[in-house]
């Protein structure tokens, strides 16, 4: 192997597993079933093992791509957000009739640009990085063509997804103005050496990162298209996305503002304390009041989005751990529950009301168990990922001294089991009005979901070694 | 490598429950499903009477303990062991939880496995609340219970029980989250002491924690255990969970899961913020006194007795808190005891009142009557542990609650003025309520039909009235154990608190450790 090129081999295997995917397509005669899911899970395995084989290496490609631990915890984070994806893909591809090719090759170019923005240490590459995972965002949300859910939260996805990225580049162009530079460890390095004076215009284009950011980690007053977003795409996808998107964005937010704005931190901290606490508030206030599971979630995510804006304002040790750890619990655990909503979801009904979920207890004993754990993980409780994931994050907190923020987060923590348990409530308290239909579980994507439950439970009883893996990887760049 | 004697006592309800999972859940295999989980506590009853025997009473400090790093880059370790205090609330969860699961018989019909899996997960749960000697354990153990007593309240319990199941697990839960951040306050402090985190309970005790800090993680502990015991005015939670949960699911509650809460304060809030323990426990008292006169005057009229028996449950916890907050021997010691009693009569009282309703599907008093004409023994039954709900002398609830006024007297003789009327109150609502059901003629029909007590329902009483007379009259067996515990106890508190003037209060050593003076003297300033 090339060693200039070592870093980019993840994202080169689930590329490679993207391009295979649509010439498979391409060539599929009407009809004809092609096993282009174990495709797309050749190419993340591929991407796995580059991934264990380059920990601890610090490779770099081309001096804008460094796989450095941090990037490769992400990547490998993203790995999993992959498999299960495809995993609880299968049913709603079959099921909707969507083109399957089209679907996995959009899936695993995503997952590739998701891959390279965690590992981008370069302004430049890493808005193209955004690109490419957004481009496949924005199709895949609206890949039901039929449908005008779809429809419109794709367009309004993009429509929005675009104004960001083009407040992203005007930030880069700024930055570039100002410092001669898109790398970040120099613009990190000109930036202490002169942070004595701010200028305004430093202050603008640091604003201007801000607010692109902030867009897609979906971070309060910059969330309105999550709703939408998330209840118009079919409910695979939006797992995918919740967990995939937000993994990448909060990687490369991390980055750039962790190392290359590092130097401004008493500035932005303020402005990232206010979006954290209104973020984790609104999330959960809101959250309470829907009546659309997809939606529910959604809001839930925008308040986790608030919990890793916590960990990533406290910036010490811990909060850098907590962010990777709780990406990847959170990964896990949202998957888990979309999926059990992609297994409920059908061409006739999408069975997406909380109030589709009353008896589901039962007719689907073990759904419900597993969306019981889903969303006590969500919730907090112990002993599963999403408790050890919160009390990381809270811990960080504590330590930074930002106590009036962790007051904030464990109060929306609580608010938010009463709707997670809202759900819980109609699964296993309350009769189905009419005998409900709901269809039968492939053995592929019942087996990812038990396989969710089991990391579920592996991170929130013995998160012990991943803590420690998590730790260790934020010691390698900032 | 010792049994992990205590470690078993949370394995084997989880294996139990696991176990649970590979019978077929049918009409046809719930008798094994129920005879299954019946096993698997009294095995966990043995267990715990196994570590009472081998339990040196002498000894005040933890004993079988067991230790496990968990994740050692917090310092937090799997660290369980037992003292006086904590060891027979052992026995009591580990003596109700088959009786809640006979009690529940017949009356649980529907998806029996479920509710044998919760009932044994949730005695996993309580038995790691009392053995854990590292608060993020304790944590994990305190926050898990409620998803069990959740389920088992909003399944099986009656018409309001989704509300009644929500608002336990919030107001718990609002409480603890608070808690949460104290626990993780405390580690941030032993790791700038001493450079590393730790939630170890004995490491945490060798910091010195500056009484301001002291003050808001006393109150945030205390707020957790407030609303579990639940003080007045946390209680609003109570009644609803009580009158709406199953039988089992009532006489845990009350039997064990309210002990939590003074468990708490006894374990965690008092020793580690001594400081701060000794200035609020005035107002806790005051709480605690007015907790157990309206208490009891709510109980008083209540139509439903499972109603009553709820609001004397917020009556007799005031006077554990009202023990502890004495901050003396007799008080914590009565404190403790009293724990227990509650336990077995409150269990008790539940136990009879789930009877009653089992036979008539009704609670209301005034549906019963004459009672006695038809079900002597039952009746017999229900009067023993009605009075030693009350407090006769020569059954269990005189001697704790003998203590504690004594204790109270000694700290400050207005509370045990008020206090006492307690007492009479409690007989009060006690015998009106049980001469309502049980005497003057059968006025209705369904009533003079009724059945005296089955085979499976003397298993279930007998062991409570036999223990309330044993509890009554050889209180010293139970008392032993706990002493030197509590005796250790005082001695942190009087050593961190030199100022504190203690009638009977053991004297305190003259050599305090360094970091505590400090924090002391620095509160005195």
């Amino acid at each position: 192997m090339i060693p200039g090129l070592n870093a980019i081999v993840p994202m080169a295997c689930v590329t490679a597993a993207a391009i295979a995917a649509m010439t498979a397509e391409a060539f599929r005669s009407p009809g004809e079933r092609m096993p282009i899911a174990g495709l797309g899970l050749v190419g993340l395995a591929g991407a796995a093992l580059a991934t264990v084989a380059l920990w601890n290496q610090n490779a770099s490609s081309f001096g804008v791509v460094t796989a450095d631990n941090f990037g490769l915890f992400v990547t490998m984070v993203l790995v999993v957000v992959g498999v299960l994806s495809v995993a609880i893909s299968g049913p709603t591809i079959e099921r909707q009739g969507l083109p399957a090719g089209e679907y996995y090759a959009l899936l695993l170019f995503s997952v590739a640009g998701m891959m390279l923005m965690a590992t981008a240490t370069d302004l430049v590459v890493i808005f193209l990085a955004l690109e490419v995972l957004s481009l496949a965002v924005y199709v895949l949300t609206g890949i039901r063509r039929s449908a005008a859910t779809g429809a419109e939260a794709a367009l309004k996805y993009f429509l929005l997804g675009s104004f960001s990225s083009a407040f992203f580049l005007y930030g880069i162009a700024f930055t570039y103005g100002l410092t001669g530079s898109t790398r970040l460890d120099r613009i990190g390095s000109l930036l202490a050496a002169q942070s004595m004076a701010p200028t305004p215009l430093l202050w603008l284009s640091v604003g201007l990162l801000l607010v692109g950011f902030a867009f897609k980690v979906s971070a309060v007053p910059f969330h309105m298209w999550t709703p939408d977003a998330y209840e118009g795409a079919p409910p695979a996808v939006t797992g995918f996305m919740s967990t995939g998107v937000k993994a990448a964005a909060f990687a490369a937010f991390a980055r750039v503002f962790l190392s290359a704005f590092e130097p401004l931190r008493g500035d932005w901290t303020p402005v990232l304390w206010a979006i954290a606490a209104s973020t984790m508030i609104l999330g959960t206030v809101v959250g309470m009041a829907q009546s659309n599971v997809k939606r529910m979630l959604a809001y839930s995510s925008i308040a986790h989005g608030g919990y890793l804006l916590l960990a990533l304002m406290a910036g010490n040790e811990i909060g850098k751990g907590a962010i990777l750890f709780y990406l990847l619990a959170y990964a896990v655990t949202n998957l888990g529950a979309f999926g059990v909503i992609a297994l409920l979801d059908t061409a006739e009904r999408p069975n997406d009301q909380v109030r589709d979920y009353a008896g589901l207890w039962n007719t689907h004993p073990g759904l419900a168990a597993l969306m019981t754990i889903f969303l006590l993980s969500l919730g907090g409780f112990p002993p599963m990922a999403g408790f050890v994931a919160k009390w990381y994050v809270f811990s960080a907190a504590v330590a930074a001294g930002y106590n009036g923020l962790a007051i904030i987060g464990v109060l929306t923590s609580v608010v938010s089991v009463f709707f997670y348990l809202r759900i819980v409530v109609m699964m296993y308290m309350t009769p189905a009005d009419a005998p409900a239909v709901f269809p039968a579980v492939p053995r592929l994507a019942g087996a990812a979901l038990v396989v969710s439950a089991i990391l579920v439970f592996y991170l929130g009883i013995l998160p012990a070694r991943l803590l420690d893996l998590a730790a260790a990887s934020i010691g390698t760049i900032f | 490598m010792p049994f992990p004697i205590l470690s078993s006592l949370v394995a084997v309800p989880i294996a139990g429950a696991l176990l649970l999972l590979f019978i077929r859940d049918d009409e046809a295999h719930a008798p094994l499903i129920r005879l299954v989980a019946l096993v698997v506590s009294v095995l966990v009853f043995a267990g715990t009477l196994l570590l009472w025997s081998l339990f040196s009473p002498g000894s005040a400090e933890f004993q079988f303990q067991e230790r496990y790093a968990w994740i050692p880059s917090f310092g937090i370790s799997y660290a369980v062991g037992v003292d006086g205090i904590s060891l027979l609330l052992l026995v009591l969860t580990g003596f109700l939880t088959p009786l809640s699961l006979l009690a529940s018989w017949h009356s649980v019909h529907r998806k029996t496995r479920a509710f044998c899996l919760l009932v044994l997960l949730l005695e996993a749960a309580m038995m790691g609340v009392f053995i854990s000697l590292d608060l993020f354990l304790f944590y994990v153990f305190w926050d898990a219970m409620l998803i069990p007593m959740y389920f088992l309240i909003g399944i099986w319990g009656y018409d309001r029980r989704i509300y009644a199941a929500l608002k336990f697990l919030l107001y718990t839960m609002a409480g603890s989250v608070l808690m949460l951040l104290a626990i993780l306050g405390l580690a941030y402090l032993h790791s700038t002491a001493t450079g590393r985190y730790s939630f170890d309970l004995q490491q945490l005790h060798q910091i010195g924690i500056p009484a301001s800090l002291q003050f808001w993680f006393f109150l945030a502990f205390t707020l957790a255990f407030a609303i579990k015991v639940p003080l007045f005015p946390f209680h609003t939670w109570l009644p609803d969970a009580h009158v709406q949960a199953p039988t089992a699911g009532s006489v845990i509650l009350a039997g064990v899961l309210l002990k939590m809460g003074t468990y708490g304060l006894v374990r965690f809030a008092f020793p580690l913020f001594p400081l701060a323990a000794s200035f609020f426990a005035p107002y806790l008292a005051t709480l605690a006194v007015i907790g157990i006169i309206y208490g009891a005057l709510v109980a008083m009229v209540q139509p439903d007795m499972k109603k009553l028996v709820a609001y004397s449950s917020v009556s007799h916890l005031g006077f554990v808190v009202l023990g502890i907050a004495a901050m003396n021997q007799q008080g914590v010691e009565g404190a403790v005891y009293q724990m227990l009693n509650h336990g077995v009569s409150t269990g008790g009282l539940f136990l009879i009142v789930g009877m009653l309703s089992e036979r008539r599907h009704t609670r209301l008093i005034a549906e019963f009557g004459g009672i006695k004409k038809v079900a002597p023994h039952l009746v017999a039954a229900f009067l023993i542990i009605t009075l030693s709900s009350i407090g006769l002398p020569g059954l269990n609830g005189f001697v704790g609650e003998f203590l504690i006024l004594l204790g109270a007297f000694r700290a400050d003789p207005r509370f045990a003025a008020f206090a006492v009327t307690g007492v009479i109150l409690s007989a009060t609502y006690m015998l009106w309520m049980f001469q309502r059901v049980n005497y003057g003629p059968i006025t209705r029909q369904e009533n003079a039909a009724m059945i005296d007590l089955t085979p499976r329902e003397w298993a279930v009483i007998a062991p409570v009235v036999a223990m309330t007379v044993v509890m009554g009259v050889l209180p010293n067996l139970f008392l032993r154990p706990i002493g030197p515990s509590v005796e250790r106890l005082l001695g942190r508190l009087d050593r961190a608190v030199p100022t504190r003037i203690q009638a009977g209060a053991p004297a305190p050593p003259p050599q305090a450790p360094r970091a505590v003076r400090t924090a002391a003297e620095g509160s005195a300033r």
